[in-house]
């Protein structure tokens, strides 16, 4: 599947960082859409589901825990890739635990990223979405 | 060292919050200084005069982002040490490369370079973060001595049957005071620490 058919959502409360991700995202041919808080990102999933979500664990208000629950409860085939802390990687152990697909830490190695997203829209062969 | 003091976990709650923080600022310069990068690749054919030192300018930012990455990785561990469970046990690969990364201006200071040879697997010992962190610290602090010193800090971590084991060197030519090795026991207990007059050894006791 080509890159700019891809079905991405970012949510991420720190406005500079994610409004730049995506325009660096766009420059790759990834035209992702973005949000700042969980509330949102659950009204933007209902308008259209994602793939993959990116989504911010440490946000105000409703935590990326808590959309991911609630995300997975409803779209179970939505692919969500956690952003956590540096020194947080119980917060990711905790994000696989309710169905995270992988967690990644800040600051961001875009390539890793994009392989990441990858790797969750076409999982290789013999390992199948969780 | 259950019973972390109430000072030391209202500072490393703070020092945890700011460190988060930390982590976005440094997330929104690589990103920006990414963009850049990315604008400047896709107008590559554009020539103009400060175009290398933009380019250098950049790399520049890369590079200490990437730095400053890795010291906010072991300043965020350490704020979390006092966290509940991280009280009565831990994973002593990872606090050791915590401890080479805190440590590592310290003993720059002194004039020597630390080096450190950990396995790629986890190393679980019943033990505390920060009583790892501190004793940990306190020992390389004694193993560089008290004047400058240019050599190496060898430091290896091995797995054990009932002791993983953090192997010192201190640089050639450095000769601690082998009187400082008593006060490291009791601060490593119920872990030990032996010293052969060439390298010191602590004795973490492996979670069972």
């Amino acid at each position: 599947m080509d890159k700019n058919t891809w079905n991405i959502l970012l949510v991420d409360d720190e406005v500079d960082f994610i409004v730049t991700l995506a325009e660096r995202l766009e420059l790759r041919g990834v035209n992702p859409r973005v949000v700042h808080d969980g509330e949102s990102a659950l009204k933007a999933v209902a308008d259209n589901v994602p793939q993959v979500i990116v989504l911010d664990v440490m946000m105000p208000g409703m935590k990326g825990i808590e959309v991911l629950q609630k995300v997975k409860s409803e779209h179970p085939d939505v692919q969500v890739i956690l952003l956590t802390g540096q020194g947080k990687t119980r917060d990711g152990i905790e994000g696989m635990r309710h169905g995270a697909f992988a967690y990644l830490t800040k600051p961001l190695d875009l390539e890793e990223l994009i392989r990441t997203i990858n790797e969750a829209i076409n999982p290789p062969e013999g390992i199948p979405h969780v | 060292m259950s019973e972390i003091p109430k000072e030391a976990r209202f500072m490393g709650a703070v020092t945890a919050q700011n460190m988060h923080e930390m982590q976005n600022i440094l997330a929104i310069i690589r990103e920006s200084a990414g963009l850049m990068g990315d604008i400047l690749k896709v107008n590559s054919r554009v020539d103009f005069k400060h175009k290398p030192n933009m380019e250098r300018t950049l790399e520049n930012i890369t590079f200490q982002v990437d730095r400053g990455k890795g010291l906010l990785d072991a300043t965020s561990r350490l704020a979390h040490t006092p966290d509940a469970d991280l009280l009565e046990s831990c994973d002593l690969t990872a606090y050791s490369k915590t401890l080479a990364q805190l440590a590592d201006r310290y003993v720059r200071l002194k004039g020597a370079a630390l080096t450190l040879t950990a396995p790629p697997n986890a190393l679980p010992v019943s033990m505390g973060a920060l009583q790892v962190l501190m004793s940990g610290y306190r020992a390389l602090q004694w193993a560089v001595g008290t004047g400058t010193k240019e050599g190496v800090l060898r430091v290896d971590l091995a797995g054990g049957t009932d002791f993983h084991v953090l192997t010192i060197c201190p640089p050639d030519g450095v000769s601690p005071d082998p009187d400082g090795v008593t006060a490291l026991g009791a601060m490593l207990a119920p872990g030990r620490v032996e010293w052969d007059g060439s390298r010191l050894r602590l004795f973490f006791p492996v979670q069972s």
